[in-house]
């Protein structure tokens, strides 16, 4: 599994129990039928809107700086033309090094596609979206050699999941 | 509220609930088919799957989720005093209408003329078929979803009618204050926006909420439809791929809270009436939903965060959707935070209409986690277009909103039709079963995305078979557990629960005039289907004889023979992706999007110039291959056809 892949399941394995607890809790609280006073519980609304703004801003300022476009995202030392048409996908060179910094510049001859790349253990590595009409780019530098496996993860038509296709990473 | 106006809102809304049912029967039935498929079981061609995918998409989202909560509204309004007017009763009529032909039509599109654009129809995709379906296909299928997003349309325009309507007892007669007391924002300002006696039902709001929002968000929409119809007869007629993404998503992301919104206001009835108390919540909440009719249209971005082409602003617009997808995120927390602690303590009742209700709040909380990962760019990078969010949306749409239509059909069916429900046991394991396998269900594709698998393949990577196969029981389990749920609901319908002979017999005419209406409309639309079906067919046919006939003709032109070697063809058959549509067996190639290579048996000259010049849905090569290669692939071609 992808690394961020491994956090994700992570937090959120963390949060579905502790929702869980929560749920049992709530059920088990109208058995006993204790008093409660529900204008203090409404009251205590807004301290709740509070937590979960700030929560949220916490989030929000931990993941922006992982988006992968804005500043520093272009550029690469050696790029690499993809076309992307029904079903399938040409690279150019098809051939690339590690370590490099590799951009690759994506086009469609026709519908939407998504350029997915995949290592050779299966484990997903990288996507960008590819529009008819425009260009796009991704940058990313592999760290590991072998054959990595495109897929189209943009669904493109009958032939969407025959879309495949292949690119060798050497040791520089 | 007088008896007729409730008879009206009673008749209206039992009439959603049937017609959503068949539809979901149909669309539960599809999806069934398609997991097997998927899995290795009675496979399916891969067009026909896409076809079903998109059938079964429009079809569970819409015909059944949103007709079902679009119908409920008119029971909560009932419920709370308010009536339909003349024109919202008359729209609401209307609005079923609009949705059972459109939806109608959807069926009669994908299974019968193989439209298989996905439930999105991502443009320019639907003009790009590979010969699969044809540009009157196109053309219908853009027609029946505009009737579809017309009768969300109406939907609204009757909502807002209702709300505007003296029975919300604003102070004020203009129109826009009252649709601002409509809102909440009587809570805020009490004395600009004045009700007498009582404040607004917190029902009202998130009703008033969608119904704003989901005019803004559908006519768009209607107009990019209205180009494709446009489009597939008169071919120069082009919209910019990028606008049209922002357009789809524009409706896309705010259809969905056509579902939820409208949910909200059934979970802001029902719970407190089965806790025996007061919904508990502050004046925050009406702040919530404010923020709610803002941020409802300016969140589609986050379906495209892995767009970002050069020359456009869509990157700035997708880091600007974050937080705004964030702030959604308040409504739904202020939400759970009132029902929760509506329940805490209280003396509820654990019935089945309980139980769905309480696990369908538990849903909500799990399945708005898994959407605040999509949310977040840093974290949508890698489960975009993966299972991840199948699992999500499943989980939101099927249990959520699923099992809250379940609670509000077992709490409202014995008002609905004066007669108490058939089997309460039943209806509690029809809500537990469909709870846990639900659940399962949405957990397995929520694992599979997060290992990379990629959603709407029709054949998964084998790597991914292991999780496919084991879903399928799982699946089963949870289509046998709505068998329970139709047998409870048709048995209520007949009466077939305890009443007294006397009370049986005085609503019976009512009853059977109902149940014929609605299956005389059924029908109407099943015959529709079917006319469509041979149509489709027929065309389908017709196309494939054109082709087939077109062939010789260019293969006579040209003379056969030349030089190319054939293994190198077989390189470059390989490489330049020929088998993702075509069967030659030399070549362990079996795509099934262009013609069978095997059958065809193609001859030299034909294979260049299909290479070098592309036909129909067959790129050009010629940018791409060189002249030899196109000369090996040849020669490989008419070598190898139809060898083995």
């Amino acid at each position: 599994m992808n690394s961020t892949a491994i956090l994700i399941a992570a937090a959120y394995g963390a949060v579905v129990i502790a929702g869980l607890v929560v749920a049992v809790l709530l059920a088990i609280s109208t058995r006993g039928r204790r008093p409660t006073d529900p204008r203090r519980l409404a009251e205590r609304e807004r301290a709740w809107l509070f937590v979960v703004i700030a929560v949220l801003l916490a989030l929000l300022f931990a993941t922006i700086w992982f988006t992968p476009y804005g500043h520093g995202s272009t550029n690469g030392d050696v790029i690499v033309n993809v076309r992307a048409q029904q079903f399938a996908w040409t690279l150019r060179p098809s051939i690339v090094p590690a370590h490099k910094r590799i951009e690759f510049r994506l086009t469609s001859a026709d519908v939407n596609h998504d350029f997915g790349i995949y290592d050779d253990r299966g484990h997903f590595v990288a996507q960008a979206q590819v529009m008819p009409g425009k260009a796009q780019i991704l940058v990313h530098t592999f760290t590991r050699a072998g054959r990595y496996q495109i897929l189209c993860l943009e669904f493109c038509g009958p032939g969407h999941a025959l879309m495949q296709g292949s690119f060798e990473v050497t040791r520089s | 509220m007088t008896p007729e106006l409730r008879e009206r809102a009673r008749s209206l809304t039992l009439r959603y609930v049937v017609a959503s049912t068949v539809i979901l029967l149909a669309s539960g039935f599809l999806g069934l088919v398609l997991r097997s498929s998927q899995a290795g079981y009675g496979r399916v061609g891969d067009n026909a799957w896409y076809a079903m995918m998109t059938a079964h998409g429009l079809g569970a989202f819409l015909g059944w989720a949103g007709f079902a909560v679009m119908g409920f509204a008119w029971w909560i309004f009932a419920e709370l005093d308010i009536p339909l007017r003349r024109v919202g009763s008359a729209l609401a009529g209307l609005t079923w209408w609009l949705m059972v032909v459109g939806v109608a039509g959807v069926l009669v599109t994908t299974l019968g003329m193989h439209f298989a654009g996905s439930w999105v129809f991502l443009y320019p995709l639907p003009f790009y078929s590979a010969s699969q379906w044809s540009e009157t296909a196109t053309a219908l299928f853009a027609a029946s979803v505009l009737l579809v997003g017309l009768s969300i349309v109406t939907w609204c325009l009757a909502v807002l009618d209702t709300v505007i309507g003296p029975a919300l007892h604003a102070v004020s007669p203009r129109i826009l204050n009252r649709l601002g007391v409509a809102l909440g924002f009587g809570y805020v300002w009490p004395k600009r926006y004045a009700t007498n006696p009582e404040p607004v039902p917190y029902a009202v709001i998130p009703l008033t909420v969608i119904a704003i929002d989901m005019i803004i968000a559908t006519l768009p929409l209607a107009a990019l439809l209205v180009e494709m119809i446009v489009q597939a007869i008169t071919p120069s007629v082009t919209v910019d791929p990028l606008l049209a993404k922002n357009i789809l998503w524009w409706f896309g992301h705010p259809v969905v809270y056509l579902l939820l919104f409208p949910a909200a206001a059934i979970y802001y009835y029902l719970v407190p009436r089965l806790a025996g108390r007061e919904l508990v919540a502050g004046n925050v909440i009406a702040i919530a939903w404010t923020i709610a009719v803002i941020a409802n249209v300016l969140v589609w971005a986050h379906h495209v965060y892995i767009d970002y082409p050069q020359g456009s602003v869509q990157a700035d617009i997708n880091v600007a959707m974050q937080p705004t997808t964030f702030a959604l995120v308040i409504p739904s927390a202020l939400s759970l935070y009132s029902l929760g602690f509506t329940i805490y303590r209280s003396d509820f009742r654990w019935n089945a209409a309980g139980t769905a209700l309480f696990l369908g709040l538990v849903s909500w909380l799990l399945a708005g986690l898994s959407g605040i990962v999509n949310a977040t760019i840093a974290f949508d990078k890698v489960v975009h277009n993966t299972l991840w969010i199948v699992g999500h949306f499943h989980h939101m749409a099927l249990l959520n909103i699923g099992l809250l239509i379940f609670g509000a059909i077992y709490a409202f069916l014995p008002d609905l039709t004066g007669k108490p429900l058939w089997s309460e046991a039943l209806a509690k394991w029809h809500v537990w079963l469909t709870f846990l396998f639900g659940t399962l269900n949405s957990a397995l594709w929520l694992v599979q995305g997060l290992e990379g698998a990629p959603r709407r393949f029709a054949v998964l990577p084998g790597r991914y078979e292991g999780l496919a196969k084991a879903a399928v029981p799982v699946v089963a389990v949870l289509g046998l557990a709505q068998v329970l749920f139709v047998v409870n609901m048709v048995q209520t319908l007949r009466g077939a629960g305890r009443v007294s002979v006397e009370e049986r017999r005085a609503r019976r005419p009512v009853a059977a005039a109902e149940a014929a209406f609605t299956l005389v409309a059924l029908g109407f639309a099943a015959l529709l289907g079917v006319v469509g079906f041979v149509v489709g067919r027929e065309s389908v046919s017709k196309q494939t004889t054109t082709v087939i006939a077109s062939a010789p003709t260019t293969a006579a032109a040209v003379k056969p023979g030349g030089p190319g070697d054939p293994v190198a063809g077989k390189t470059v058959f390989a490489s330049a992706g020929c088998s993702a549509c075509h069967t030659l067996a030399a070549a362990g190639a079996t795509g099934m999007v262009g013609p069978n290579l095997d059958q065809r048996k193609p001859v030299y000259a034909v294979v260049i110039d299909r290479v070098t010049h592309g036909k129909r849905a067959m790129p050009s090569f010629a940018g791409q291959l060189s002249e030899e290669q196109i000369k090996d692939v040849a020669a490989f071609v008419s070598g190898a056809a139809g060898s083995r």
